[in-house]
């Protein structure tokens, strides 16, 4: 699609003329316009009939290392995001009245602006 | 003439090509196990109900946040390295893709950047057998989620949660829970349904866990007896685990192979042949024995009536290919009994408070499913060595379990504990966990405050404050 509407990277083909109709059409397609963008592309190594394990492309295995790392950060991160979250609280909770003088405040508790 | 046409009829069906047969054999096996993943969402929602209703008020929300965000972290580490686990580490040590081993094709199909690990038109069946794999793995994780509640951190839940549903499990898993496991191959181990693979090794997990958390504060009074905190809601926990049934035929259908080109059309894990029917009607029957076990060794209570159900169901899951239906429904009846012993016993004996039975209906019933089909179905054959079952190799296997289980989840949370990552601090316990956490003051309605009691060792009910108070002051956490 031409135009300034057109976010294809350039790797992308549109091959004309191909055996679209055969019977493995759709792959065919997919090869076809696909085949130059082996790696990042959702459908790139995934999309083919190709040996197993020819999806290891460099891209497609940097593109998985970063999910990993990222799932790892995210990790780490809410430990301790959560962590200053209740040492703060509990520093709040201790400078306040103590529980033993009353129920301690249910969730939603009337008058409890806490 | 219409001879002749019955006739063509039957020379056109006679000529219909393997390959056609077999591709819709793969698309009949894609869409079962979709149907099952979606079905087994409603486990999830049912932990979230039963784990909520058992909890007190002000840590509702925040035990309801813990079930879901198990998704959050569980579901891309099964993706990055569960799924590796299971497929490359079936012989008993790491193999790789270009092993001679012949689970090798197994292990390619498990490395994250594989061609049939993401779309790929030429592989219907190792995405949709993953996502079901997945859908074991958030529930193992759960299974621990209920007994932790109301004084671990969330963010230690998500830990332990990773290090449980996506390697401790599926490590035991492809050891004795595939058809390439050493245990399977070499001692004819047999948990067909995964009472032990699943949830007897959660229920380790889960142990060891607890003896690093510590029970609740005024959970147990100074001479060691156990106090009761009262659920908030028992009706939502009833609801709950009424859900996770219905989840849990997904469950044991999902744990077969589809094999629909080949007579009777269905293999257990281990390739042996058996039916969907046969499954089903363990499972039911295993659901009758153990409410009726349940009711009536813990006297009508109506919460161990409901577990014991999940526990007579998780008793006769290792044989559930096998077993005939009355055999399941006398082996729920005394298991559930069982669990209802034991998880008293673990509760006033042991001191462990473990705030839903968890390691009773899930860790003893696990290994005590595993032991009976050692002596009910010995001599069974399993896999494809068909190498007989027996008591000496369901030993070796729950030998192999409850170790893996126990020592992962008591050095995990031991760590935990070192770091001061695993318990939130007793003033936010007393206070509860909602208020620091969620500002639930936000996001729920108003409703009346309700001063909070507990029950002591001699059945009398009590305001909670000062029993709680005097208890932090007593108790180094």
């Amino acid at each position: 699609m031409p135009g300034i509407i057109n976010s294809a990277p350039d790797c992308i083909t549109h091959a004309e003329g191909g055996e679209k109709y055969a019977k493995d059409g759709a792959d065919f397609i997919l090869q076809a316009n696909y085949q130059d963008c082996a790696g990042i592309m959702t459908f790139g190594p995934g999309s083919t009939y190709g040996e197993d394990g020819s999806g290891a492309d460099t891209l497609y295995m940097i593109l998985t290392w970063l999910g990993i790392v990222v799932m790892l950060v995210v990790l780490v991160a809410w430990v301790l995001y959560e962590n200053r979250r209740l040492v703060t609280a509990a520093l709040g909770f201790g400078a306040d009245e103590s529980p033993a003088g009353g129920p301690p405040p249910q969730p939603g508790g009337v008058g409890d602006s806490r | 003439m219409i001879d002749v046409l019955i006739a063509q009829v039957a020379n056109l069906r006679d000529a219909a090509p393997a390959q056609g047969l077999t591709q819709d054999s793969v698309v009949l096996g894609e869409q079962f196990y979709f149907f099952t993943v979606i079905l087994m969402w409603l486990i999830h929602a049912g932990f979230m109900s039963y784990e909520t209703g058992i909890a007190r008020k002000k840590n509702a929300l925040a035990t309801a946040m813990k079930n879901i965000l198990t998704i959050a972290v569980v579901t891309p580490s099964f993706y990055y390295f569960g799924w590796w686990i299971y497929n490359c580490n079936q012989p008993g040590l790491p193999i790789g893709p270009n092993s001679t081993d012949f689970t090798a094709a197994a292990c390619q199909g498990g490395i994250p950047w594989s061609d049939a690990f993401g779309p790929n038109l030429g592989n219907n069946i190792n995405l949709i057998f993953f996502l079901a794999f997945l859908l074991f793995s958030w529930t193992t994780a759960s299974i621990m989620s209920g007994a932790i509640i109301e004084r671990a951190r969330l963010t230690a839940y998500l830990v332990l949660a990773v290090i449980l549903g996506s390697a401790v499990w599926i490590l035991d898993a492809a050891w004795g829970w595939s058809a390439g496991g050493w245990l399977t191959l070499r001692f004819g181990f047999h948990d067909s349904i995964a009472s032990g693979v699943v949830h007897g090794v959660a229920g380790a997990f889960t142990l060891g866990v607890l003896f690093n958390l510590g029970p609740r504060i005024g959970k147990y009074t100074r001479e060691g007896l156990a106090r009761q905190f009262r659920p908030h809601n028992l009706h939502m926990t009833l609801l709950g685990l009424m859900l996770i049934f219905t989840g849990f035929y997904a469950f044991y259908g999902a744990c077969l192979v589809i094999s629909s080109t080949a007579f009777p059309g269905w293999a257990n894990i281990y390739l042996s042949p058996t039916t969907l029917g046969s499954i089903t009607m363990v499972i039911t029957m295993g659901f009758a024995g153990g409410f009726t076990g349940g009711y009536f060794a813990s006297r009508g209570d109506p919460f161990w009536t409901v577990s014991g159900g999940l526990a007579g169901v998780i008793s006769v899951s290792a044989g559930a290919d096998i077993y005939a239906p009355t055999l399941a429904y006398l082996l729920a009846i005394a298991s559930a009994a069982i669990a209802v012993y034991a998880g008293n016993w673990i509760e006033k004996s042991m001191r462990v408070d473990d705030a839903v039975g968890a390691v009773a209906v899930h860790g003893v019933m696990g290994f005590l499913g595993i032991l009976w089909v050692g002596v009910f179905a010995a001599g069974y054959p399993t896999g494809v060595n068909n190498v007989d079952s027996s008591i000496g190799g369901q030993l070796i296997g729950m030998a192999t379990f409850l170790p893996l289980g126990f020592l992962s989840g008591w050095v995990a949370s031991f760590i935990m504990k070192a770091l001061g990552i695993l318990r939130v601090p007793p003033e936010v316990e007393l206070m509860g966990l909602d208020v620091a956490e969620y500002e639930p003051n936000l996001y729920l309605p108003e409703v009346a405050v309700v001063t909070e009691q507990l029950v002591e060792p001699d059945g009398t009910p009590v305001d909670a404050a000062v029993v709680l108070q005097t208890a932090r002051d007593e108790v180094v956490v």
